[in-house]
Parts: C-alpha cells; structure tokens; sequence
C-alpha cells in the first residue's frame, strides 16, 4: 500500500479533495470514497462549490459499513459536480489526472475514485462507475439499483445512481460487495433486495447487441479489442452470440429526461440556507437570495442539466418527454429481460473510445459527450448490475469491457471478473510520485 | 355564489411523516429534527405506516374510491420553510378521490383526500431576515379538498365543524393545541374564483369568506373584473389581501418521488375497519338496545372502548346486566383501567361467569375492582410493573434523553428527578434508580 | 428554443442567466430537444413506476427516534435564537 507520499501523488493526479495521510495503526485496509457520500471525518461537496464546507452530521451507510468492519476511509475523490459529467472536468475542487497519462482524463463522474484504485491500488466507492474504470484500467463492479443503500448519498437522479466497487483487484469485489450491500431502514429502495449470494451460477452464455457494433460510433481500437475479448470468452467455453435489442437507442434519451428531472428537484435545496455557503445578505428577498447563492455558486453544467430537467417537468413537457421516457425505460428493461431468458449477461465495449485528451474534452459538444455514454446508459437505465473489466489497451490506454446482468445476479459478474483476471494481463499503471 | 374548501390536518402520529423524530412534546425549537426534515444532502424519506393508515381511515370515511396503487410525487417551490424546496405530497394518485359528506341531506362531493407534509413555521421578523423553526418540518397532513358545492360562509363554517367532528372522532384526533387545522378557501360569486391560503380556525373561515363575497360583488357591482389570484387572510384587519407572487399550478413541475416506491392501497384499505362515529353509536344503542338517550350518551362519551364492551357483554348475558355493571363498577373503576386494554377480555369472563350463577354478585364486584385497579395479592409484582410503565413512558417522552444520556451519564439524575416527582414517594428512591439504569440499559 | 422559454425556466428555476448563457444553454437544450425526438417512435409499457425495480409498500412503523443530535445537524447553519436564518420573505 503506497501511502507514504499521499501529499506529492495527490498534486500529480488530483484524485482527492480531501485525504489524510495519518491512518489508524489498526486499520485493517483503507479505502476512499468519491465526494458525494457523505461523511462525518471530511467535508462533503460532491464536487460543487454550492456545498463548498458542507460538514454532514452522519456518515453514508456504505462508509458506516466499510468502517464497520475495520476499514478506514482514506479521503473524498474529486468528481463532476453532483455526478454531471464523463470526464471529471466539471470538478469544482480539482480534476483528477488519468493514471496512464496525466494529459488525459479519467473519466466521470467518480474519476477521482477510479485513479485512486489505480494508483493506491486500494478500494474505492463511487456512482456511475463504468466510464472512470474502463479509462483507468481498473474493475468497476456497479450492483443492482436498490442493492447498495443511498443513504448518505448526495443525489444525482434518484432512480438511477448506485455506489459500486473500483478496484485493481479482481478479488476486492467478492470481498467488499457482501460489505456495503443489504437492506438499510434509511433507504427504502434498498428494502425489496433478495440476499445477494456469492457463488452457485457462473456464466456461461452471453448476448451482443448488433446495434453496438454495427453504429461506427465505436472507434477501431475499440472495436478490436473487443472482438478479440470475444475470442477470449469463446476459449473459456462462454457461448457468445449476436442478438438484436433495438430498444438500446433509446437509453441516452431516457435517462437524461429523467435524470435531469429528478436532478433540477434534488438540487432545488441548494441555495445558500442550511449548508454549503451562507455568507449571502438576508434583507435581500428570497427569491433573489436564492437565485443569487445559486447562479453564483453552481457550475456550468449543473446549471444546464437544472434548466433542461425544470423545462422537461413543466406543463407541456411533462407528458410529451417526462412520461413518455418513464413508460420506454419499462420496455427497454422488458427487451433485456427477454435476453436473460437465454445469456446470462450482455456485452459491449464499456465506453466507445479511449480515455480523451483533455483538449479533446473541451472541444465536445453537450449532445455529444451526452452520447458517449450510449453504452453505459442502458444498464444504468434499467437498473441491472454491470462490471466493466480491462480488455486491451490502445495507444497505451486501457479500454473495457462491459457485462450487464439481471437485476441482483451480482453473483455471475463477480465470478466473471476472477475468471477474466486470470487469463488477461491487467497492467499497473507507473505511478510517478 | 360557490365555495370549496381545501382542508388541512395534521394527523396524530407519534413521528413524523417521513423521518422519525417526535411529533410532540418540545417547546423548543429546531431540536425535533433530523438530516431528513431538514432535507439534508444525502438523506432519505421513509413512510410512516400510521400516516398512510390514517389517511386511508379518512378516505375511506368520506366514501372516497381508493386507487389500487398509490405514490407520492415532488411539488417544487422555493420558500425558506421548505427545507427541500420540494414537499413530497401526492399529485396524480391521491388515496381517495370522489368521495361524498352528507351535510344533513345535502351531500357535498370530496374531490380527493390526498397526505403530505408540513412545511416548517416561519416566524417572520421586520424587514430583516426571516426566522424558521423546522420542528414542524414533516409532521403529516393530510388533505381534503371538496367540489364548490358549498353555497355561502355560514354553510361553509357548518361543514367544516360536522367534517372536523367525524374526522377527529374517525381517527382519534384529540383538541390538544400542538395540531391545528388549516384551510384554503376557494370563493366565487361570478365567474372567477379567488383562493385565500392558510386561514386556521373555523371563525376565520367564516369571516374571510364573508369579507371575499362583499369584496367580489361590489367589485362586479362597479364593473370591475375578478381576478383568479392567491389571497392572505389578515387575522387582525379580518380583511383578505392580495398575495403579491402568483403561484401557477403549472410551474410546480410535479414529478414522481423515486425515494419511496408505490404502495398497493386498494389492498390495505380493505383491512382497515371503520369505527362508528359517536352521534351514529348512540342513536344506535338506543334502537337496538332499547336504552336511554341519556344513558347510551353517557356510555359513548365516556369512551368507544367502554361502549363496546358493553355491546360485547349485552351479547353473552342480557342489555340490563350489561347496564348494570358498565354503568356500575366499570365505570367506577375505568380510569385507573384505561391502560390496561389487553385485560379487556377478562372483564367479559368475569361477567359472564356472574351470569351463569358461578360467582356471586359481591365476588363478581370484587373481582372487577381487583382486575381494573391491579391492586389485590399480586400487588407488589404489579405496582414494581407499573413503576417499569412509568419509567419507559418518561423516557418516551423526553426522546433526547437518550441522547443526552449517552454524552453524558449525569442526564441520569435529571430522569430520575422526574420519575421521583411523578410517582411522589410511591416508590424508594433505590427502588427507582435500580428500575431506571436497567430499563435505560436496555434501550442502548 | 425560444429564448423566452428559457428565461422563463431560469427563472422557475431560482438561476440567474447571463446574455452568453442565455445563448448557450438554448442552443443546448435545442440540440438535446432534438435527439429527444427519438422517443417518438420508442415502443412503450403503460404501467410503469419510478424505479427501475419495482419498490412496493416499504413502510416504516410510527415509533419516535432521534438517532442524531439536532444540535450537531444544525452545526453548520446560521442561527438566532435558536432559529434558523432565512432570507426576507416580502
């Protein structure tokens, strides 16, 4: 465990906004967590400066229950503000550096999570998970939606967001998972799960959506590295077949419109009263107080995703976009459960291309870094666990692949990931301290 | 001239509607709050089953149809009572809609009953700051709104007292002043409806809606135009002004809360029984039982549970013994054995065993006192029982007792000082912290 | 986008716009307006929840319990009194 010069790795990467470097003699293993949960020993911002010295009076289930059983929480990694964004540039406290070549990013929002794994070669906890592990080569485990408490996580869009596992090791999933799930009387969502058994099943069949590889949205490393992942399933005796699931076009769609709904009503409270900053002049009136903390202190892309979630709930848009992606998201979680009738996971590339220069970010448009998530989006739509693991490298930068299950079958990926660790070669990336 | 009253109450629960803090017993503010009523990052509502019950009881009174699922939904607003700028509160499935409230004969139509919560209380101040105690923050309402088929203010004031009087009997809502009932008035005279927010108390109702039926008709009379538009209730000028900020429905943007999931209320509804109301129960008693007004009055007044045991009693013996002894002994002794509902049953054997010629009246009598008081052979065993009872309910009700206590032990002394002055020599005072450390243990 | 839509959500929204922001975020939200269309033709299941799981009658019983000091959840908020400041309300 390299821990010794927290300090100097943090100015090369920028994974934390907040760490310690003193950790508990008895600590039986450290472990980070991305800025969203929060927690009593640091502040929490979830990457916004509208939270900027926020002190929560209570920890997040997850963090209560890695601590529980002896881990000590190391530091809070920088993320997008609130979970907007690919890339971990809309981080209002440091953007985190891609372990592989600190031009690039490391994805988002929980980048800072994703590089800590890699470079701390520790357990991280963070949201939307698949992009930072599949751009830092490291294994990302995101459990079924309800299988993780949210307690004490700070929203993003509620019906969406799930806290998974980043690690280099394979073996941290079997070995943190058992830990952080399991019903929690604080979050309702979490209170239906079946127990989550490790074990019995492993897989044996999986499904590729052609739509995936036929829309040349994928680049051609990618798409390389991928079919010869194929290949390598196929030498473990994994039946791979192709399988037509149109509905997949429709995932970015629905979950922006209903992600960006919740979103605009969860960030309502954000407005210089009860936490974060509250230095603002009470004579003003309300309205002009709140609008005042909230344009001054929200970034941009905050901003934008509060402007399109409020014009999609009003009337008008509500039914037109609202409820309309409410009633697709059902197909698109029937079009998959039909695949698991016959595979027991689907599987794509993680992310369509590799790990962008920073440069290349800020020349993106909305819409298409929106779309870039054209993979991740379906599971993350239908609420189904996923693990994305390292499959190849291109341009000496990793690039993932990503197995998606049915809903509480944990089980199949975590077995799946020991399975792929021991015939891949996943590569540590060179820490320069 | 048409009105429709939109009725809040706040439900008699002991936590909150969607966090646990106490819904009573402070008169300090902001200490009855948690991340949850605070809407703190990060925390999470979850549903009391009493709220939903209760809300279900009202519903199910006012003869409403119940939806098969229910949820709730998010109505944003920025305000510096509400903590979350959003009240979870329900929009597209109330839990009970088109209902009907007989005002004599003429009915009056319940558009829907739906649960929400409480905003916190402002207190306002000058033209400074605004001051907010969130004690009030998620305490559980729920909300009546009728058709306009209300015809003037005194109609409106009649009804609201015969709702309030079932609904309170309907779900044990007692007149302490920790819960109010608020109403929003809708009132037209021609064709356009003004709505006045918040008026508290029946008189008021009246009033106001006096004062906006004058309001409305002389501004026709003089060739103005009403317009639709939010209005305040000044209680002291008893005169309604105009709210400055228009509030659209549309800009609300209701969504589905994802927090909490459905509820399958159909279903649960059907479960839940529906009592009486007094005024019915003692009309009843005096057709079916043939007793009198004055004395079935007495039996339902003093309590439902003493009139049905009563009805119980009458059942295995006859209406005159049942008279005799609840209108006797039971009575006598119903205070000390109001606590002591589990025993219920005991009564009706002891009874009955009278009526089948096995005891003697003096046993049967003696019996009832011994049963209903706790005090007879087994005295000792139960008076330290009732000391343990004492105890639990003061710490139930200083719910940051616990709390306290657990910071800092010398919070022990201050319990039991209190359970010394409750009990007022009752008990050893060795006796009483002997008692307290272990119920206290025992709870953390 | 009409701009006039935006301002008006901005303001719904409690977010102040500048010009630049204003031309920016309708030209995004235009584009996203855009690729939303899809949906159009998307095939639909009518009964739907809010959750990608169904989330069923979880409820909690009505027993009072104060896990957190109010006063440690009030630490960070400006106070007077005991209340909690707030801007002017007219």
């Amino acid at each position: 465990m390299n821990v010794n010069n927290i300090t100097t790795i943090n100015t090369t990467y920028r994974m934390f906004s907040a760490f310690t470097d003193k950790i508990e003699s008895d600590a039986k293993f450290t472990f980070s967590v991305s800025d969203n949960l929060t927690s009593k020993s640091f502040e929490t911002s979830a990457g916004s400066k509208i939270l900027e010295g926020y002190r929560p009076p209570f920890d997040s289930t997850t963090i209560r229950r890695m601590k529980d059983v002896g881990g000590f929480l190391m530091g809070k990694t920088n993320m997008d503000e609130f979970g907007f964004g690919t890339f971990s540039v809309n981080s209002a406290f440091g953007i985190p550096r891609n372990p592989f070549d600190i031009e690039r990013s490391c994805g988002g929002p929980s980048g800072g999570s994703a590089c800590a794994a890699a470079v701390f070669d520790h357990v991280s906890l963070g949201t939307s998970i698949m992009c930072p592990a599949s751009f830092c080569g490291v294994y990302g485990l995101s459990p079924s939606y309800g299988r993780v408490s949210r307690y004490g996580l700070i929203d993003c869009g509620n019906s969406f967001d799930r806290i998974g596992i980043l690690s280099f090791k394979a073996s941290a999933l079997r070995e943190y998972l058992p830990i952080i799930v399991g019903k929690d009387v604080h979050d309702p969502t979490s209170m239906i799960q079946p127990d989550l058994k490790l074990g019995g099943k492993k897989m044996c069949a999986v499904a590729v959506p052609k739509q995936i590889i036929d829309n040349k949205k994928v680049s051609k490393g990618v798409i390389e590295s991928f079919n010869r992942s194929i290949e390598s399933l196929k030498s473990i005796g994994i039946d791979v077949e192709y399988v037509d699931i149109p509905t997949l076009e429709y995932s970015v769609s629905v979950y922006s419109i209903i992600a960006t709904s919740e979103a605009s009503t969860d960030l309502a409270r954000y407005c210089g009263m009860r936490c974060g900053p509250q230095d603002g002049d009470y004579t003003l009136k309300f309205d002009d107080y709140f609008t005042s903390f909230r344009s001054q202190y929200f970034g941009d892309e905050a901003k934008k995703r509060i402007l399109l979630g409020t014009l999609i709930r009003m009337a008008g848009y509500v039914d037109k976009y609202y409820n309309k992606a409410l009633r697709v998201r059902e197909s698109i979680i029937a079009d998959y459960k039909r695949q698991f009738e016959r595979f027991d996971a689907i599987i794509t590339p993680t992310m369509p291309f590799i790990s962008p220069k920073f440069d290349d970010v800020s020349k993106m448009s909305t819409l298409d870094s929106y779309k870039s998530e054209f993979l991740t989006a379906t599971p993350i739509v239908t609420g189904m666990p996923h693990l994305s693991v390292t499959c190849g490298y291109s341009e000496g930068m990793p690039i993932g692949l990503m197995f998606t299950s049915d809903h509480w079958n944990e089980n199949v990926l975590v077995d799946m990931a020991e399975r792929w660790d021991c015939s891949f070669d996943v590569k540590h990336a060179e820490v320069n301290a | 001239m048409k009105i429709g009253l939109e009725i809040h109450v706040q439900l008699p629960t002991k936590s909150k509607m969607f966090c646990s803090c106490p819904t009573t017993g402070t008169e300090t503010v902001n200490t009855h709050i948690c991340p949850g009523c605070l809407g703190l990052p990060g925390s999470r509502p979850s549903l009391n089953k009493k709220a939903l019950e209760l809300g279900l009881t009202i519903a199910k009174k006012l003869k409403c149809t119940i939806p098969e699922t229910t949820w709730f939904s998010r109505k944003t607003y920025f305000y510096p009572d509400l903590c979350k700028h959003f009240q979870i509160t329900q929009h597209d499935t109330p839990i009970g809609f088109d209902g009907v409230f007989y005002l004599g004969k003429k009915p009056i139509r319940i558009a829907r009953v739906l649960l929400e919560e409480d905003p916190g209380k402002i207190k306002r101040v000058g033209n400074g700051s605004s001051l907010i105690d969130y004690n009030r923050s998620g305490i559980p309402l729920t909300e009546i709104v009728t058709e306009p088929d209300l015809s003037s203010p005194s109609e409106a004031r009649e009804f609201l007292s015969e709702l309030l009087t079932e609904i309170k009997s309907t779900i044990g809502l007692t007149d302490s002043g920790e819960r109010n009932i608020r109403c929003d008035c809708n009132i037209s005279v021609g064709s356009e409806r003004c709505e006045v927010k918040n008026v508290t108390g029946l008189k008021n109702v009246e009033t106001c809606l006096k004062y906006e039926a004058v309001r409305q008709t002389k501004l026709i009379k003089s060739g103005g135009k009403i317009e639709r538009e939010t209005r305040h209730f000044d209680e002291a000028k008893r005169v309604t002004t105009s709210a400055r900020k228009k509030e659209f429905e549309a800009d609300y943007g209701y969504i589905g809360e994802p927090d909490l999931g459905i509820y399958h209320v159909a279903n649960m509804a059907k479960s839940i029984e529906l009592c009486e109301s007094p005024l019915i129960m003692i009309d009843r008693f005096q057709k079916e039982y043939g007793i009198d007004e004055k004395i079935a009055k007495q039996i339902v007044n003093t309590s439902i549970e003493l009139a049905k045991l009563f009805e119980k009693i009458a059942k295995i013996t006859d209406v005159d013994t049942a008279q005799t002894w609840i209108m006797g002994t039971i009575s006598a002794n119903w205070k000390s054995f109001e606590k002591n509902f589990e025993k219920y049953d005991d009564i009706v054997t002891i009874i009955s065993k009278f009526y089948k010629g096995d005891t003697t009246d003096t046993q049967c009598n003696l019996e009832l006192k011994t049963l209903m008081t706790g005090v007879s052979a087994e005295k000792a065993a139960s008076i330290s029982a009732d000391l343990d009872t004492i105890i639990n309910k003061i710490i139930e009700d200083n719910p940051s007792f616990l709390i306290d206590y657990r910071r800092n032990e010398k919070a022990f002394n201050w319990i039991v000082g209190i359970i010394m002055k409750q009990t007022r020599g009752k008990y050893s005072s060795e006796n009483i912290i002997s008692a307290a450390k272990k119920l206290i243990e025992e709870r953390l | 986008m009409n701009k006039e839509i935006v301002k008006k959500t901005a303001c719904v929204a409690h977010i102040a716009l500048t010009d630049e922001e204003l031309d920016r975020y309708s030209t995004d939200l235009d584009e996203m307006f855009r690729y939303f269309e899809i949906l159009n033709d998307a095939p639909e299941i009518k009964n739907h929840g809010f959750n990608p799981v169904e989330i069923a009658d979880v409820l909690r019983d009505d027993v009072p319990l104060m896990e957190i000091p109010s006063e440690d959840c009030i630490a960070d908020m400006k106070t007077y009194d005991g209340y909690i400041k707030g801007p002017r309300l007219l």
